[in-house]
């Protein structure tokens, strides 16, 4: 199987997108779950399939280490790379591993400022130029609403598709627009949400917000053992 | 050797360079009436500070080995390993550090924290050692310890809480006053051994209790009992606040600050009073050892004499008397006359001499206990081995040991100094486990390796002082590589007649690239076109390429070869025609199966304060480099990156200057990749020059 084989199985043309068109430029999209449910792999997914695509992709972690979102992106590819029997898997990371910049942060050592004055250092000397910016491990709390529009300015000044990464907690009951309630406030800044939903053994993706009209196509499983998307 | 285990002190002093330790250990040793006499570092009087015992260190006034010492303060016994402040030793402070308990840091009240000041508290971070700061300089000009405190802050991240303020500063400096006992403290004498105890001047009184709050408010979060007597506003008794401080120091959550001048001989006495009150004793601190016989399991050591004895050699010296090891022993206790086993290597050692060092005075002793840091005389071993009695096979955790990152060929210049050269490396790199040598096999040069460029150019001098060794050293080279990239056939006949019996032989088959292994052959011959007893002579003609590459001489790696057909002839074929008939068919098949040079990729992790992170990317940029991430951590920030090693030479230098020395970085060697086309050509444009060179 080549690079663009692996480019048509991306997670979010198999939930009927075509691509991150989904999210537009300056537009905002987010994986909400609970912990420990698979965000973090499916927004790792959808990054994957951006550098597959020759896009670069900047992935802000707050509290993990370089090292291991790293890990994420190399667990991540072995899967597809064996579900899709992708041989020389050397190869194919060698050549997207410069599509991505991790950069991590403490919690309460990020800020919006802060975050455009990195991506300034990587643009200025043309050491990077993202073209995706996931941002994984925000907590949305109620003064989440500033920092958003902060981070609003700045996704649709340098083009950006924006992605976050939600945690929702389980005795939290849905707003009235059904959007849980970390995005409850702020939930007109965001073009797209999806859930992970796991119920028994299978973890659903849906469509909360930007997905196709049919909701059937929505509706995919994700793979519990190996965190992928399972083909329809 | 009678003292309880409590009373014990295995202390570091770690700082910059130039901070005054060595002056400070010196003064240490002064007042606990081991010196009778006080010598400068530079010393004008021609003795230098008792501690620099090596000449080198003694003339540039820096600090190389850690020279363990024993003193005696308020009936504790206190062992100092006096560490080596320049970040290109750094295994000499992580070496001592993994022996010691407690560790003072000191800091130049002027200079404040410096670069070195981080890496020696990020190694105290990884050794979790329990630190007390000690602001010296105070009689600078430009002397302001309040400020060193708010860096211990937001630079190192240290709760940081002043346990004294100063009397007087720079030209007037005249003592401290102790915020526990609320007095005021002089020095008087011309070594300012008297103490006087005063009451705190009226100028000063306001800023100490001001001071003071602060420091009962940071110990209160370490004592119920202190709560109390602040929420009550009882009188605090200054054991009450000591014991909170202490409890606080050991768990590293907060770092007491003392201050004053080692030089001109003010608060060092109060110093030491606080490393019996804050630092820990042995027993305080966990060790873990690694069990052999249960596959690594690790097991908790107590300091306790009578259980099976485990010791750990942490530094060696080649002294007047042979080899002197320096030596802590973690559990049980080591006695004249004792057989114990080197784990390593199971040689039994029978403990002939064992004393207790005193710089490079010693003196004899009869046992180590447990906890305690003594000396071996002419046991041969290297730096980080472990003894143990023959009742248990442990061995200690492994010393973190950084790869070198940097490497150069040293030439002796005659013969006499090549066999004091082999001398001088074999013991260098017994000593320092960061130091290696060997013998490059494609240049036949004597290779050095060590943590920099200052490193290895000391141990030149090294060579050159002790050994009389005169070498000269080359330019670092780096160990490029080649490989193939796609599968490709050859079939060669090997046929000379020239005379004499014949040579005859045909080998064919196919080559291609294979992951993970250097070669690989595979003999698929059927029907005996090859005859079995000449397949090994094949294999032997193959590998006989792989030293020197066709493409550029450099090593070939990655590479598989499958023989599936060939020819031979009842008279004219012999081994030594096959093996001709494969280096032809190997030359044949690699330059059809388009060679590449590959170069060593290092992991680079730099770490910087966060505002000259944009510079270091830059320059990492700017040598080829990858940039993996960047990991913001407070003050600091690391930026992780693949470099290849060719461009990383003379990187520190560039470091240094690109961010006021306050960046230091780490290389391992991370993986081989192709060099880029351009690269390569220059490479081959050296490689034909070295060549023609050497025509």
């Amino acid at each position: 199987m080549l690079k663009n084989d692996l480019i048509l199985r991306n997670p979010l043309r198999l939930m009927g997108h075509e691509n991150e068109a989904i999210v537009p430029q300056g537009g905002f999209g987010a994986v909400l779950a609970r912990a420990g449910v698979g965000k973090t792999a499916l927004i790792v997914q959808v990054a994957l399939n951006t550098m597959l695509q020759q896009k670069n992709v900047l992935h802000v972690s707050l509290d993990d280490p370089v090292d291991k979102v790293n890990l994420w992106y190399q667990e991540v590819l072995n899967s597809l790379a064996s579900q899709y029997h992708v041989r020389q898997i050397k190869e194919l990371w060698e050549s997207i591993q410069m599509h991505r910049f991790i950069m991590t942060f403490k919690v309460e050592g990020f800020s919006v400022p802060k975050l455009e004055e990195r991506v300034k250092d990587l643009t200025e000397q043309q050491i990077f130029n993202p073209h995706m910016v996931i941002i994984d491990g925000l907590p949305f709390d109620e003064s989440l609403r500033s920092p958003l529009e902060g981070l609003k300015t700045f996704s649709v000044n340098h083009r950006l598709h924006l992605w976050f990464t939600v945690t929702t907690h389980r005795h939290q009951t849905p707003g009235a627009d059904g959007l849980p309630v970390q995005l409850s406030a702020v939930g007109d800044l965001f073009d797209a949400a999806i859930e992970l939903q796991p119920e028994g053994k299978k973890i659903h993706i849906r469509c909360l917000k930007g997905g196709p009209e049919d909701s059937e196509a929505c509706d995919q499983l994700l793979d519990p053992s190996t965190m992928l998307v399972q083909e329809p | 050797m009678a003292t309880r285990i409590e009373k014990i002190r295995n202390i570091g002093i770690s700082a910059h360079i130039d901070s005054g330790k060595t002056t400070l250990t010196e003064r240490i040793l002064f007042y606990t009436k081991r010196i009778h006499a006080i010598h400068d570092v530079k010393g004008k009087d021609g003795v230098g500070a008792t501690m620099d015992s090596m000449e080198l260190e003694k003339e540039r006034g820096i600090t190389i080995a850690s020279a363990a010492t024993y003193c005696e303060w308020n009936n504790h016994e206190i062992n100092i390993i006096d560490t080596p402040g320049h970040v290109d030793f750094t295994i000499e402070v992580e070496r001592s550090l993994r022996v010691l308990d407690g560790a003072i840091l000191v800091l130049c009240s002027v200079g404040g924290v410096q670069s070195q000041s981080i890496t020696v508290d990020q190694q105290m971070k990884r050794y979790k050692v329990p630190c007390i700061a000690f602001i010296n300089k105070c009689d600078r000009s430009g002397a302001n310890p309040f400020r060193v405190v708010a860096q211990l802050k937001d630079k190192l991240g240290h709760n940081a809480v002043a346990m004294q303020i100063p009397v007087g500063l720079e030209a007037d400096h005249e003592g401290v006053v102790d915020l526990v006992t609320m007095k005021a403290i002089y020095f008087d004498g011309d070594n300012g051994e008297t103490i006087r105890e005063e009451e705190i001047p009226e100028s000063l009184m306001d800023l100490a209790m001001e001071k003071r709050e602060v420091l009962i408010d940071a110990a209160t979060l370490f004592s119920d009992e202190l709560t109390e007597a602040v929420l009550e506003e009882t009188p605090i008794p200054a054991e009450m606040l000591i014991d909170a401080m202490r409890k606080g120091t050991l768990e590293r959550k907060i770092t007491p600050v003392f201050m004053g001048s080692a030089y001109k001989n003010k608060a060092v006495q109060p110093l030491l009073d606080a490393v019996t009150q804050l630092l820990p004793c042995p027993a305080d601190v966990s060790n873990q050892a690694l069990d052999l016989d249960q596959d690594e399991a690790q097991v908790t050591l107590t300091s306790d004499d009578t259980k099976p004895t485990v010791a750990l050699a942490f530094k060696l010296e080649d002294g007047q008397y042979g080899q002197l090891t320096y030596i802590r022993v973690y559990q049980g206790k080591l006695a004249k006359g004792d057989t114990v086993v080197n784990v390593r290597t199971g040689r039994k050692i029978k403990i002939g001499r064992l004393a207790r060092m005193h710089a490079n005075q010693m003196e004899d002793i009869v046992g180590i206990s447990a906890g305690y840091i003594g000396a071996l005389f002419g046991v041969d071993c290297a730096s980080g081995d472990t003894f143990t009695d023959r009742s248990v096979n442990l061995t200690m955790t492994s010393m973190y040991v950084p790869e070198p990152v940097i490497s150069l060929a040293i030439v002796p210049k005659d013969n006499k100094a090549e066999i004091n050269m082999s001398k001088a490396l074999n013991r260098f790199s017994k000593e320092d486990p960061t130091f290696r040598t060997y013998v490059s096999e494609e240049t036949g040069d004597t290779i050095i390796s060590g943590m920099g460029e200052l490193h290895l150019e000391v141990y030149i001098e090294r060579m050159r002082r002790e050994y009389n060794a005169e070498v000269t050293s080359g330019a670092p080279r780096v160990a490029y590589r080649e490989t193939i990239t796609r599968r490709s056939e050859f079939n060669y006949t090997h046929k000379k007649q020239t005379g004499g019996s014949g040579q005859y032989g045909r080998v064919a088959g196919y080559m291609e690239p294979v992951d993970g292994e250097e070669f690989t052959f595979v003999n698929e011959v059927t029907g005996g076109s090859i005859p079995t007893q000449f397949i090994s002579a094949c294999e032997k003609g193959f590998r006989n390429c792989l030293p020197k590459g066709p493409k550029m001489e450099f090593p070939v790696t990655g590479v598989k070869v499958v023989i599936d057909d060939g020819a031979s002839h009842s008279v004219d074929s012999s081994e030594m025609a096959f093996q001709a008939a494969a280096r032809g068919a190997f030359l044949e098949g690699y330059m059809k199966a388009a060679p590449v040079i590959h170069e060593p990729i290092m992991k680079v992790a730099v770490e910087t304060p966060t505002e000259f992170q944009g510079g270091v990317m830059g320059s990492l940029n700017q040598r080829r480099g990858m940039i993996i991430g960047s990991q913001d951590e407070g003050p600091m920030c690391v930026i992780e990156s693949q470099v290849p090693l060719a461009e990383m030479f003379g990187y520190s230098t560039v470091l240094r200057s690109l961010t006021q020395g306050k960046a230091q970085f780490t290389m391992e060697f991370a993986t081989y990749r192709q060099v880029p086309q351009s690269i390569s050509e220059e490479i081959a444009k050296k490689h034909q020059e070295e060549k023609k060179n050497v025509a």
